[in-house]
């Protein structure tokens, strides 16, 4: 009983402790990492108001995706908002290795990745989504590059080939081409939607493009650990990856230095949480309704009090 | 030995030294095709073979990068400094003083004309909404340009100073202008920590060769007689090269002012790729991303006015043409500080003027409207250029010949066939006193039937030696086989053979229509006048912004990258050709014009030979341009050298970045060096 009241006690004052941070060195600006995609810069600035609305000075600096990792760990960007499992630069776990680097905790976007098309594309191959239909349609999506096969237009080669995985897993009839960067993926999306023409996508949501070109996901079998491992595994007894996309994690991260620096705002980074319900909106906002980040995310702070209010509270009071 | 057996050797020895190079390298390949079917691994280097080289390099490179990170970060921290400098000086004055300012150096530079450009250039940059990020660019040359001359002046003089050195030195600038930034921006990145500072010094070290080599140049040229007396007037060596020489060069040294100008501001788009800085290269790369062609047009052009406003002033700083009244410039600047005084309050922010913006949407509106009215015709188009030129340039007649392609399967029979003709037209041409024309007839119709991306190594070896050595001699055929077989043995050679064949289709491409506009051009006027803008704007512009409209058109693949190559590199073959051509001298002209000789003979055997070193220096040019753009193609989604560059830097695996930059560095000196070689001896024999 004692013992009972004692873990319980502890317990308390253990959330105490976490609850009510210092502020820490609140006058130096805290400096979030603004990357290259919309998405991010929503998510990077609600988090920046939410400091700011502690009291802290927040710094927005724009950093390569790719190659920020090394100013993290120098402590000259102070937290990344936006990390995608699926795309991770390894940089990322040799710094969290070397120690310059922390997790922050899951964003709480639910990412979807998959093979997709825009939905004219079901016109010219009737029987989509079905995984199926694209076996019969193979020479619809042929073009130079990839004749006698149908074309697959995969990641850019450094965020990995899942696209080519899965045809070999499927055993389709499609050569997957990667994209080489994003602005080449959604110039494929636009020109495809445009000319009506076919086009078979790896494509990834939340994203603007989603709706902006009415992207559909093919229906791929849910899978698990061993359809990465064990070939037996799904419709397809030789290969492994014959399922759909492993669910991709959407992180925030920061510098090593901050939890000591910035108490209450190394809580508060941990503990927010954004989802695609929120963020798809205001993405859309921005990029196609053609409004300024700070003003939209502003409209939505005032609006959305008690979603993050709690978590700034929590940290300061 | 028998008569028939003397008169081979006979005729051997007879023979050229073109001929037997063509020869040697005709019965390697040949071999080589006869044993592939024995002996796979003269087409596919075995993995087995290859050193796990990058991972050295990696090693090594991460043990000096973190001896000298201290001292590289207290250089950045210095460095810091001017920067922010700069930044504040730029963005704190008041617009309408800073375009006062650059009108009134107009003006005095070259009058009416020049103020007007810079007036009007500065007016686009204001309207188009980007004023706050093109200051933070130009903040970002006004450090790296003096950076890259002190730097690029230093080495020139000490290539002048100290004979050994210099040709080593010039292999330096050769690997500083060619390894692609992307190759060792991790490297950099690890030295000088984040932010503005690593994009400055990435542009500086492209910036500083060409001033290095206009500094050697001009100091190389002074005339015998200023040294001497600079040596009789007494005083030390240093006094010498800085009170006289150096200013007895100055025009030449202006020329490489000028080009570090320019090569400071192509590599903006580069230092936006690290960020930490909100500059317009950053803009680009947004807009880019969101397929946005119109916006990232207009942004891209903001460059180009940067960089036309630059290069015509510092051009008119280069040569010694009288001034203007200094007094219109105060009156100017004068003006700009009333403007800004009076109207203070009034003042609009200039991130807000966006009257450009209905015209990018209109552009952006007017590139769906072409693709979807022009979408099948252009497909035909990018399907013929496939399937009858490339693809067989890639992986050969026998692999490309299918009958979804060309309408019938190539056969055994078929191969037969084209090299029986081919052996009779070379025999032909044998006959007729071209021994070495058919040699390399036949040699090129083997590469057509096998395929760039599959040629057996040893083959490559050879002819690339054997290049070398008619080019230029033993020394540049061994240090050729040397430098390929390091890329062999680091694992790197499908790759390259896929670059080569890339670069190498669009160098062909860019010499055949690069040419023929020069041609053009040199004929009349009117072409040039409107060919001019045109080769401004394709090579300062991002060319990132070109990818969007490319891609529309012709979708990801070969075909797109191809093109993206293409409107890069023709322009040093369009600018040489025009200008080999018109230059020839007066009198030659005249002697032809009285001998009865009509335009088109003047042009064909006086104008065209006297040409022929420009052109080949133009060509050279090309190569470099095409194996440069590669990184960029690899955007589009190609998978030669560019792609490993990309896939290095998302590993951040310092290793296999700088092994594929120099893989690609590699291909370009060696190409570079073989045309030089025989520009060379085209000059000799002109008597240049």
């Amino acid at each position: 009983m004692i013992r009972t009241l004692f873990a319980v006690f502890t317990t308390c004052a253990l959330t105490a402790s976490v609850h009510a941070a210092d502020m820490g060195a609140k006058d130096e600006p805290i400096k979030l990492a603004v990357n290259e995609w919309t998405g991010q810069h929503v998510s990077t600035h609600v988090a920046g108001a939410m400091l700011e609305a502690a009291g802290y000075d927040v710094e927005y600096v724009t950093a390569g995706y790719m190659n920020m990792y090394q100013a993290i760990a120098d402590g000259e960007i102070h937290g990344a908002m936006e990390i995608w499992s699926s795309n991770v630069s390894e940089d990322y776990a040799k710094k969290v290795e070397a120690g310059g680097v922390v997790e922050l905790g899951d964003l709480g976007l639910d990412a979807k990745e998959g093979i997709a098309y825009p939905a004219h594309v079901a016109d010219l191959c009737p029987g989509l989504p079905a995984l199926e239909a694209l076996r019969e349609c193979a020479m619809k999506f042929a073009t130079a590059d990839t004749i006698p096969k149908g074309r697959l237009i995969d990641y850019p080669a450094d965020w990995g080939t899942p696209g080519a995985d899965r045809m070999s897993g499927f055993d389709l009839p499609y050569k997957a081409v990667p994209a080489g960067s994003e602005g080449a993926l959604i110039t494929e999306l636009r020109a495809a939607t445009e000319k009506k023409s076919p086009l078979l996508i790896v494509f990834w949501q939340p994203h603007w493009a989603m709706s902006a070109y009415d992207v559909k996901f093919v229906d791929l079998p849910v899978g698990n650990d061993e359809c990465f491992e064990d070939p037996k595994w799904g419709s397809n007894p030789e290969a492994t990856h014959d399922c759909d996309f492993a669910p991709s994690r959407i992180f925030k991260a920061g510098w090593s230095g901050m939890e000591e620096k910035w108490p209450a705002a190394f809580e508060i980074l941990s503990n927010y949480e954004l989802s695609v319900e929120e963020q798809q909106p205001m993405m859309g906002a921005v990029d196609v309704d053609g409004g300024k980040v700070e003003e939209v995310v502003a409209a939505w702070m005032a609006d959305n009090e008690a979603k993050w209010k709690p978590i700034v509270d929590a940290a300061t009071k | 030995m028998s008569a028939a057996e003397t008169s081979v050797t006979a005729r051997l020895e007879s023979m050229n030294a073109g001929a037997k190079a063509a020869l040697l390298t005709l019965i390697v390949g040949a071999t080589c095709l006869m044993l592939e079917p024995f002996a796979p691994w003269l087409i596919k280097w075995p993995a087995a073979w290859v050193l796990p080289a990058t991972d050295w390099v990696g090693d090594g490179l991460s043990w000096v990068l973190e001896a000298v990170k201290p001292f590289a970060r207290a250089c950045s921290d210095i460095l810091s400094y001017p920067m922010d400098w700069a930044n504040v000086a730029l963005n704190g004055t008041p617009w309408p003083i800073v375009i006062g300012i650059v009108t009134a150096a107009g003006w005095y530079l070259g009058g009416l004309p020049m103020a007007a450009l810079g007036f009007l250039g500065l007016s686009f940059v204001l309207s188009s909404g980007y004023w706050f990020q093109s200051m933070n660019t130009l903040a970002l040359v006004a450090v790296s340009v003096p950076l890259a001359i002190t730097l690029g002046g230093t080495l020139g003089i000490l290539a002048n100073e100290i004979p050994r050195i210099k040709s080593a030195l010039q292999t330096v600038l050769d690997v500083m202008q060619t390894v692609p930034t992307f190759a060792y921006l991790t490297p950099i990145l690890v030295l000088f920590g984040f932010g503005p500072v690593v994009g400055l010094i990435a542009s500086a070290i492209y910036a500083a060769p060409p001033m290095a080599r206009n500094v050697l140049l001009g100091l190389e040229r002074i005339e015998p007689e200023i040294k001497e007396a600079a040596i009789m007037s007494g005083g030390t060596r240093l006094q010498q090269l800085f009170q006289i020489e150096i200013p007895s060069a100055s025009t030449q040294i202006m020329v490489g002012v000028n080009q570090c100008l320019m090569a400071a501001l192509s590599m903006v788009i580069i230092a936006a790729v690290i960020g930490g800085f909100d500059d317009i290269g950053w803009e680009v790369l947004l807009t880019m991303r969101k397929a946005q062609f119109g916006q990232a047009l207009l942004a891209g052009l903001v460059i180009v006015a940067f960089a036309i406003i630059i290069d015509r002033m510092s051009g008119a700083l280069a040569t010694e043409r009288k001034r203007y009244a200094p007094f219109v410039s105060w009156v100017i600047l004068g003006v700009s500080v009333l403007f800004t005084v009076l109207l203070w309050k009034y003042l609009p922010n200039p991130n807000d003027l966006r009257f450009l913006d209905p015209v990018a949407e209109t552009v952006d509106q007017g590139l769906s409207t072409f693709t979807v009215a022009n979408g099948a015709s252009l497909d035909s188009f990018k399907n013929n250029a496939m399937f009858y030129g490339l693809l067989p340039l890639r992986i050969g007649l026998d692999n490309a010949v299918l009958p979804f392609t060309w309408g019938f399967s190539w056969t055994a029979a078929m191969s037969g066939w084209l090299f029986a003709g081919a052996g009779v037209v070379g025999l032909l041409l044998a006959w007729r006193g071209h021994v070495t024309a058919g040699l390399i007839l036949v040699i090129l119709t083997g590469i057509l039937e096998t395929g760039i991306a599959e040629l057996p190594w040893p083959f490559v070896l050879c002819a690339v030696a054997a290049l070398g050595w008619v080019a230029s001699g033993r020394k540049l055929a061994l240090v050729s086989v040397l430098l390929l077989a390091t890329i062999l043995l680091a694992g790197l050679w499908e790759r390259s053979l896929l670059s080569l064949y890339l670069s190498g289709a669009a160098v062909f491409a860019c010499a055949l229509f690069g040419g023929l506009i020069g041609l053009l051009c040199a004929v009349s006027p009117m072409a040039w006048r409107v060919m001019r803008p045109v080769c401004d704007m394709l090579q300062t512009i991002p060319l990132f912004v070109f990818l969007i409209p490319v891609l529309m058109v012709f979708q990801i693949g070969e075909f797109s990258a191809f093109l993206a190559i293409c409107a890069y590199a023709i322009v040093p073959m369009i600018r040489y050709t025009r200008h080999g051509l018109i230059n020839t001298p007066d009198e030659m002209i005249e002697s032809a014009i009285s001998s009865g000789a009509t335009e088109w003979q003047i042009l064909r055997d006086i104008r065209a030979p006297y040409a022929a070193p420009s052109i080949l220096l133009g060509l050279n040019q090309t190569i470099l341009y095409a194996f440069a753009m590669l990184v960029i193609a690899a955007l589009i989604g190609t998978t030669g050298l560019g792609q490993s560059i990309y896939l290095a830097l998302g590993k951040a695996d310092v290793g296999l970045g700088i092994s594929a930059g120099a893989a690609m560095a590699i291909l370009a000196m060696i190409a570079d060096r073989i045309v030089q070689g025989f520009a060379e001896e085209r000059r000799q024999v002109l008597g240049l």
